[in-house]
């Protein structure tokens, strides 16, 4: 099974690839010339045969919008296989275990208080400043629930799940407390964040995220052996030489990085992280030398499709992304919860 | 080979170890015994570099581990934990192939495909290759962990060391002699194996060197003729034995009770 990834990796980039194509099609707005490949080149000579309204809608709207779909998705899924090999648990994932909340507690400090100085600061240090104080925020939150619930290697799962609630429960409060005191344009963007959504989604933005998501993959993304022979127990993964302190330390810091930055430019989308690894799971078992390399296709797959579905299921309107991967994700919740019922 | 001199390990002022001088040549098949909590797990523990906390160094083949480059270490050295995971959603073959992850990045090479073969049918669990891992019984997966370490250290490189505690629990009589016989072999070919056992008639008959603990002190290290005498198991274990020639190969036999 293990010689055949590069196999798999190619057919499912292949799929998102398609999957891509298609949504750009999708959506209240036609586009005059229907062949894909009539629009590519139109665009790459531009010789003028392609309408203004269409090159504005495919390149300021739907295509900043996919890529921006493919690359939170596929961030969120894998910082969730990454989390759930290091806590050794399948429902260590961002949003359960309050790291989320913790990222968009942050941001939201960020944005009220960041009202009074964002006119005279550029756009992209604007959003780096937001999505570093989301990234803060995912930190501060990962180290306090990692110190709680892991003692000597081994994690304690109820205190896992409840410190996320508790850290879930503070940043509720403090977002109430933020929307009282907000005033009006500040409250839209803050309201944003509570549904998660990819409507704001533009190139700058985008750059940052695939910034943070090369940097990220470059060391998290070929852990899957080390996080294979963690699940051995940590001290017999360092007799297999296994740096097992290190590569606990880059998976904090860099799904922290991850999350926070997702969080930043697109509110708390819940259950990516969930539902991506619990599939892969089904086909590949718990073997993270397959399962991390392909949650970040199949992230990317989900979350285009989410979101592809929330804007052309009820034209002209969006439903917001969070509700339909919540939707997708608290059964298999349940289900988790219910096959892991002796070991909790 | 391996190097330890006043290896003292206490947890919370409760004195574990107390001053302990370990010296392994290779080629040895070093047994340590002793009565529950005479502080066995913990020295070998210690010895196999899982804590830090003591102060003189140990040294591996003239090296301190601190030295050793982790993934150099981890083809010359291994140990089998008393304490193995019993929930890992993995097939038999994935888990006694972790043994060859410091040998390849990314897709076995055919040497550790051949490793790992070779592995599993000395610890005879090759007719469990593709089950799943979380299925079997203790003593089956016992093997598979012992495959994993056998994988492990299966390379060219000379004087090897592995730790194995208690590397005998929940397995049969026939698998029980066949992993010492394993073990003896790797040493034969001047490889060292430092192992803690509960039964001491199967390291009168396997161990070159025993090493009796009790309550963090050594009371006896020697050839096994030299530990195992009435005098010393009895007051030791604190309970009557008698200690004759086995009639078959001439090593200590002891009966306990008697």
């Amino acid at each position: 099974m293990q010689n055949k990834l590069p196999l798999y990796l190619i057919v499912s980039l292949l799929l998102l690839v398609t999957l891509a194509v298609v949504s750009l099609y999708m959506g209240v707005y036609v586009f005059e010339k229907h062949s894909f490949y009539e629009i590519f080149t139109g665009l790459i000579n531009h010789d003028g045969s392609i309408d203004p309204a269409d090159e504005f809608v495919l390149m300021q709207l739907r295509l900043p919008r996919i890529v921006m779909a493919i690359l939170i998705g596929s961030a969120l899924s894998v910082s969730g296989t990454c989390l759930q090999g290091m806590f050794r648990n399948p429902l260590a994932t961002p949003d359960l275990i309050g790291i989320t909340a913790g990222a968009s507690l942050f941001a939201a400090v960020t944005i009220v208080l960041g009202s009074y100085i964002r006119p005279y600061i550029p756009e992209f240090l604007q959003y780096s400043l937001l999505s570093i104080m989301a990234f803060v925020g995912s930190l501060i939150t990962m180290v306090m629930v990692y110190r709680i619930s892991t003692q000597n290697g081994r994690t304690n799962v109820v205190m896992m799940l409840l410190t996320g609630v508790a850290i879930t429960a503070m940043g509720f409060a403090v977002m109430g407390l933020l929307i009282y005191f907000s005033k009006d344009d500040q409250l839209r963007d803050l309201t944003f964040w509570n549904l998660g959504s990819l409507a704001g989604a533009t190139w700058t933005k985008n750059t940052i995220l695939a910034t943070v998501v090369a940097v990220s993959y470059y060391f998290l993304i070929n852990k899957g052996k080390a996080l294979n022979a963690m699940m051995l127990g940590e001290k017999d993964a360092q007799h297999l030489g296994i740096p097992v302190e290190r590569i606990k330390k880059q998976i904090v810091i860099l799904t922290a990085l991850l999350v926070g930055t997702t969080v930043a430019f697109a509110g708390t989308i819940g259950f990516v992280g969930l539902i991506v690894p619990y599939i892969l799971r089904l086909v590949f078992k718990s073997n993270y030398h397959i399962i991390l390399p392909l949650s970040a296709v199949f992230g990317s797959m989900l979350l285009l499709l989410a979101d592809t579905i929330s804007r052309t299921i009820a034209p002209p309107s969006e439903i917001p992304i969070g509700v339909l991967t919540a939707f997708m994700g608290s059964p298999i919740f349940i289900i988790i919860l219910i096959r892991n019922r002796n070991t909790m | 080979m391996l190097e330890a001199s006043n290896v003292s390990y206490a947890h919370r002022k409760f004195s574990i170890l107390e001053n302990i001088n370990v010296s392994v040549h290779h080629g040895e098949l070093l047994v340590i015994v002793g009565p529950n909590g005479a502080g066995k797990s913990t020295l070998l523990s210690l010895l196999s570099n899982e804590m830090d906390k003591h102060k003189d160094p140990i040294f591996f083949k003239k090296k301190t581990f601190k030295e050793w480059d982790n993934k150099e270490l981890a083809y010359s050295k291994a140990k089998f934990s008393q304490s193995n995971s019993h929930d890992i959603p993995l097939s038999v073959k994935d888990v006694v192939m972790m043994g060859r992850y410091p040998y390849f990045s990314s897709i076995p090479h055919k040497t550790d495909e051949e490793a790992a073969q070779k592995a599993m049918a000395e610890t005879d669990v090759v007719h469990l290759t593709n089950r799943e891992y979380n299925s079997l019984s203790g003593g089956e997966k016992q093997r598979v962990h012992l495959a994993r370490v056998l994988a492990q250290l299966d390379n060219d490189i000379v004087q090897k060391l592995v730790f194995l505690d208690e590397p005998l629990n929940n397995l049969d009589v026939l698998h029980q002699h066949r992993i010492l016989h394993t073990i003896k072999n790797f040493t034969k070919r001047g490889n060292t194996a430092v192992m803690v056992l509960h039964d001491l008639n199967l390291a009168a008959q396997f161990a070159d060197r025993v090493m009796l603990l009790k309550k963090g002190k050594i009371v006896a290290h020697d050839v096994p003729d030299k530990v195992f005498t009435r005098e010393i198991i009895s007051s030791v274990y604190n309970f009557p034995c008698t200690i004759c020639p086995n009639p078959v190969n001439q090593n200590p036999l002891i009966i306990f009770g008697t």
